[in-house]
């Protein structure tokens, strides 16, 4: 995990007990867990009675190095002990590092759901509807006889509430194939979790 | 025998093979096992070899196989005893154990070597990776109705986890402010930009339009300014030091590089452009950017004068709309008819509308005059600095005429006179040269001493300069070092964590250590028991010379008195026969001895026999050799029924 100058500037401003003292801090950064977490929060630490008397520009400064920090480590999985680590270089006593270690280790898996959020993806498919149709003759042939399935899939698709269908029709080769070809995606990551 | 077999069995597993669980020694292994375990020995050790990891069901294939394995196994130089398919179709224990000790004694070294390598932190990425596919992979399906906005618990690390891609959203991030050196003390910063700070400035949380957007904001922030620090550092290190420039200045520097650098490209492809085809809207617009560019990289001070068209335009418009304003005051407070009014209206347009096209017109018109003006004046003012240089040099000539004609007169004299005139300027001449190589002598010293000082003040400079950048990379190195230190240990410490699971090594080295102090009180007693032997070899030998010696000194006595005395003579024949006897005696005890020891060798022997499963392997060859037979009569069968 790597913190810029300024990140790590703004979080020793918040580690320091002249600008930020001690009963307030466990607070302000439960105030940047809330204000990145959810939006109705956003602004919670301007409303809170706990910062009034605080020097406002170095308490943005100290807020704003803190909201780094928790998603930065939460961005890696950082263990407390690498977290402990940086914020002793920022000079925090050991009494803050347990407290907002205390608190980030429950935010973690929250602060981490966020973060996960972010990106793009094909569509994701979570269930299938499915018919065999036999196909007998038409005004051409007399006799052609086979089986056609028709498959519809259905996908999750970012930004959307409702299931989306993907739907299209195969030989029994076809539908073969992309089994196989499904079934070598699955190997594919059990390899890659047997690393 | 056992503890080997388990360490042997455990390093099997270890590489991938499927050994069963209740397996405990090698005498559970089948011919199926050995081959698929050695085969995939071999492909560890040497890589890639074309060998199928089960065994093939024909008969002839198999022994193929069989005799392909123990030629990669003596290829890899195994010396213990002949080697052959059968070793592998039909198996005995010890065989196969010693060959599978053989193999094991070559595989561990690669991995041992991989596990002490350090691993960077591309592949405790790629660990954690895999750890956590793993785990998503072993829970169970879920139906998408179950997951609110796509998200599982799981209890097996309890916690979350995201599945589907019904909540994404797109990587999206908005510029973040935040205020800068505010607790550092040494940095003023103005009234405004604190105010601004204490009062205007939301939070971090705050500032973007839609807040999903915060996080990936702060992220790439953050991710910028370490990349800039690090790329800086980067430049600052190959290039900026040799610069032997401060910071600041190399910055400046390397900016109006870039700006002249733009600035000429810009302009060659204008030029280009006008070459190509006319003035286009387009040069016209890079026109204006090259403009614009050189006005900012001149000053920041100096502002963009609007051109002479704008600003009568600015004049113009400005008349018009006072006089429109006059017009509608006028025409407010006389209440008319709104028939009158509208008519009133259309014609104010109407003519604003003429007067505002005349005053185009008219305003085109004065443009091409001023410009056609300029052109001329522009002209004008170059003839008369022509006329003007012109004048000048007449004016010269004139007085140098004039002067020459007011000595004319009187000619001798102002000869004489100039003749003086131009020795003593040549007198002067050489007193001024004699004086200026006087000066010059020392200050030329000087200068030179000068020179030799600033030239090894720059080599001093070069070396320390060299010496810093010596430094800098020394830090860095060891910064580096110190860093990859650092992750080693962090890596070694997650990789003890792993191993204190496998107690099995430490318990291997136990027994091991039991085993080699076993093996040395074996020695002793074996040394003890090798003493016993000689002691009682000795015993015995000292005991048959005594037995010699007294027998002959007792043959002597008697066979000296057997000549005298008839029934000594008796007694010298029986002594004889007893010494005969004892002497039978004795070697059959040592027969005894012998065949007693065969008897345990042939019973070594048949223990051996016994476990190399001689029938068992018999009746299998049998079996083999019928189905060979028959696979053979098969495909004669085939052979003949083609012809």
């Amino acid at each position: 995990m790597e913190l810029s100058a300024s990140a790590l500037e703004h979080l020793s401003l918040a580690g320091d007990a002249t600008h930020i003292p001690d009963k307030s801090f466990g607070k302000l950064v439960l105030c940047a867990c809330q204000g990145v977490l959810l939006e109705e929060h956003r602004d919670v630490v301007a409303d809170n009675p706990a910062f009034k008397d605080l020097d406002k520009a170095v308490l943005k400064s100290g807020y704003s190095g803190l909201v780094t920090l928790l998603l930065e480590a939460a961005k890696h999985d950082s263990t407390e002990q690498t977290i402990s680590t940086i914020l002793e270089e920022c000079k925090y006593t050991p009494e803050r590092v347990k407290e907002l270690n205390k608190i980030f280790t429950i935010q973690k898996p929250h602060l981490q759901l966020l973060i996960g959020k972010i990106g793009s993806s094909f569509p994701h498919i979570v269930d299938i509807d499915w018919r065999l149709d036999y196909y007998m003759k038409n005004n051409h042939m007399e006799k052609v006889n086979s089986a056609v399935y028709l498959i519809s899939l259905k996908t999750e698709v970012a930004g959307e509430t409702e299931l989306k269908e993907v739907q299209f029709s195969c030989s029994l080769e076809q539908l073969q194939d992309l089994v196989g070809k499904l079934k070598d995606a699955t190997k594919c990551l059990e390899k890659i979790s047997q690393v | 025998m056992e503890e080997v077999d388990r360490i042997i069995i455990h390093s099997l597993r270890s590489i991938g093979c499927d050994v069963d669980d209740q397996v405990q020694s090698l005498r559970q292994f089948g011919t199926e096992l050995i081959v698929a375990t050695v085969v995939r020995c071999l492909k560890i050790i040497i890589g890639d070899i074309d060998l199928p990891s089960t065994l093939p069901p024909g008969m002839s294939a198999r022994f193929r196989l069989g005799a392909s394995l123990a030629n990669q196994v003596q290829d890899l130089g195994y010396k213990g005893g002949d080697l052959g398919y059968q070793t592998f179709l039909y198996s005995n224990e010890t065989e196969i154990r010693r060959i599978f000790m053989f193999l094991v004694e070559k595989l561990p070294k690669e991995t041992s070597q991989a596990a002490d390598e350090p691993m960077g932190s591309s592949v405790l990425l790629r660990r954690a990776i895999s750890i956590e596919i793993g785990t998503q992979l072993a829970a169970a399906w879920t139906p998408p109705f179950l997951k609110k906005k796509g998200i599982r618990s799981r209890t097996k690390p309890p916690g979350w986890q995201r599945e589907g891609a019904c909540c994404l959203q797109h990587y999206h991030s908005c510029q973040i402010t935040t205020p800068t050196s505010v607790g550092n003390l040494a940095v003023k910063i103005p009234k405004e930009l604190r105010a601004y700070y204490n009062k205007q400035m939301p939070y971090v949380t705050n500032q973007t339009p839609r807040h999903r957007d915060t996080a990936p904001s702060v992220l790439e922030a953050n991710a910028l300014e370490v990349a800039v620090q690090q790329d800086w550092e980067n430049e600052w290190n190959q290039v900026g030091l040799a610069s032997r420039l401060s910071q600041q200045e190399f910055k400046k520097r390397k900016q109006d590089r870039l700006l002249k650098l733009i600035r000429e490209r810009l302009q060659q492809d204008s030029q280009r452009r006008e070459k190509a085809g006319g003035l286009s809207g387009a040069t016209g617009d890079l026109q204006q950017l090259l403009n614009s560019i050189e006005s900012q990289a001149g000053a920041a001070n100096v502002k963009t004068k609007g051109s002479r068209f704008a600003n009568t335009e600015k004049l113009q418009y400005g008349k018009d709309e006072e006089k429109t304003m006059s017009q509608v005051g006028a025409a407010v407070p006389t209440k008319d008819t709104e028939e009158e009014l509208e008519r009133k209206r259309q014609e104010e347009v109407d003519s604003l509308r003429s007067e505002l096209a005349q005053l185009t017109s008219d305003l085109e018109k004065l443009d091409l005059e001023v410009r056609k003006f300029t052109a001329s004046k522009q002209q004008m003012e170059e003839t008369i600095g022509a006329e003007q240089r012109d004048a000048e040099q007449k004016r010269a000539a004139y007085s140098v005429k004039k002067r020459t004609l007011d000595l004319l007169p009187d000619a001798e004299a102002n000869i004489g006179k100039l003749q003086s005139v131009v020795d003593t300027s040549a007198q002067r001449l050489v007193n001024l040269a004699k004086q200026w190589e006087s000066h010059r002598g020392p200050l030329t010293e000087q200068y030179r001493e000068l020179r030799q000082y600033n030239s090894k003040r720059e080599s001093e400079a070069q070396k320390k300069l060299e010496e810093i950048k010596q430094f800098r990379a020394r830090m860095k190195e060891v910064a580096d070092d110190a860093r990859r230190k650092d992750e080693l240990q962090k890596q070694l410490v997650s990789e003890y964590e792993r191993m204190t699971k496998d107690v099995n090594r430490s318990a291997y080295t136990r027994k091991i250590m039991e085993i080699v102090a076993n093996i040395k009180k074996q020695k002793q007693e074996i040394d003890k028991i090798l003493v016993d032997t000689r002691s009682v070899q000795k015993e015995i030998n000292s005991l048959t010379g005594k037995l010699d010696r007294t027998f002959t000194v007792t043959d002597e006595l008697i066979f000296r008195d057997a000549k005298k005395d008839e029934a000594v003579k008796k007694a010298y024949r029986f002594l004889a026969a007893l010494h005969e006897n004892f002497e039978q005696l004795i070697k059959t005890v040592e027969d005894t001895g012998a065949v007693v020891r065969e008897i345990k060798d042939l019973e070594d022997q048949i223990e051996t026999e016994s476990n190399k499963k001689v029938l068992q392997n018999l009746e299998k060859i049998t079996a083999d050799f019928q189905e060979m037979k028959k696979e053979n009569t098969a495909l004669m069968a085939k052979v003949k029924g083609k012809k």
